[in-house]
């Protein structure tokens, strides 16, 4: 795991060691909308700087899903009239995002590609971990909770995408 | 009514009953009328996951998922392109055998239909 992924695995983590009334409906809709922009992000670089047609498609790919997901995830917002709450959490994704364009952006080719996609890997498992003993279980709005139920299988589709391409370009980043 | 004429009417009388047998027989056989079946795409996966038709029923794929996907057949039998969310994709079943499909996108998405 890359050092950015950490960074945003022990983000996500936090709320987990933290117990069940770690965050509110508005704080998960931060951590969301958070989530969902960082990946984004991510992927519009991959999309425009990465070698291999399968990173840069996958990168597209994430760009599209995550844009799909946070307009929902905007929409129920609205509907329910919650305000997504800036905590500790969505902050230490940001500043983990960031770090990762930042490192991306230092990188080409076949380094770009691997470094992309290892912490395409890291960061899908990470929040996939988040999603199930924080995120779900935290929820207390029944359409809240709907709407993760309803992603979670696309990211899990997501990890082993990254997965098939991280193998295809010759494993993990040591 | 002379025996043989009474032998004859009997046979006769078989000749209709077995071929009203026959007749209602393959009525029984015959194919169905075509159906029209939904698969809808939600939580990245296909409802229901298998599905089993006949030739000449529809298959419709409906996506009501937030994020796009498509139904591409591994054989080339179909292929959806990208459902955006609302849109649907229509087959018609033309051939007999089971064809294996998934999403483009999303390789833990598959699914299969099953056509006597």
């Amino acid at each position: 795991m890359t050092h950015t992924a950490l960074i945003i695995a022990a983000a996500l983590a936090v709320p987990a060691a933290a117990g069940a009334q770690a965050v509110n409906d508005a704080q998960i809709a931060s951590i969301v909308v958070t989530a969902n922009q960082v990946d984004i992000d991510a992927g519009k670089l991959a999309a425009q700087r990465a070698s291999k047609p399968e990173v840069k498609q996958f990168g597209q790919l994430m760009v599209t899903d995550h844009t799909g997901v946070n307009k929902a995830a905007v929409d129920l917002a609205t509907k329910l009239k919650v305000t997504p709450q800036d905590n500790p959490t969505s902050q230490s994704l940001k500043a983990g995002g960031d770090k990762n364009i930042a490192n991306l952006k230092t990188l080409k080719g076949a380094a770009f590609d691997k470094a992309y996609v290892d912490q395409e890997v890291a960061y899908h498992t990470a929040v996939l971990d988040a999603v199930d003993k924080t995120l779900i279980p935290n929820a207390s709005n029944a359409d809240l909770k709907a709407l993760l139920v309803k992603v979670r299988p696309a990211f899990v589709a997501h990890l082993e995408h990254a997965k098939q391409i991280q193998a295809s370009l010759g494993g993990a980043q040591k | 009514m002379t025996p043989a004429w009474r032998r004859g009417a009997v046979i006769a009388l078989w000749a209709i009953v077995v071929a009203a047998a026959a007749g209602a027989g393959a009525m029984l056989v015959r194919t169905p009328k075509p159906v029209t079946h939904t698969v809808t795409i939600d939580g990245t996966s296909y409802k229901p996951a298998r599905l089993a038709v006949h030739v000449g029923d529809t298959v419709v794929w409906e996506n009501k998922d937030i994020i796009p996907h498509t139904a591409t057949a591994k054989g080339g039998a179909f292929d959806s392109k990208m459902l955006a969310t609302g849109a649907t994709f229509r087959f018609i079943v033309k051939t007999k055998g089971g064809s294996d499909y998934a999403c483009l996108y999303h390789p833990t998405m598959t699914g299969r239909i099953d056509a006597e």
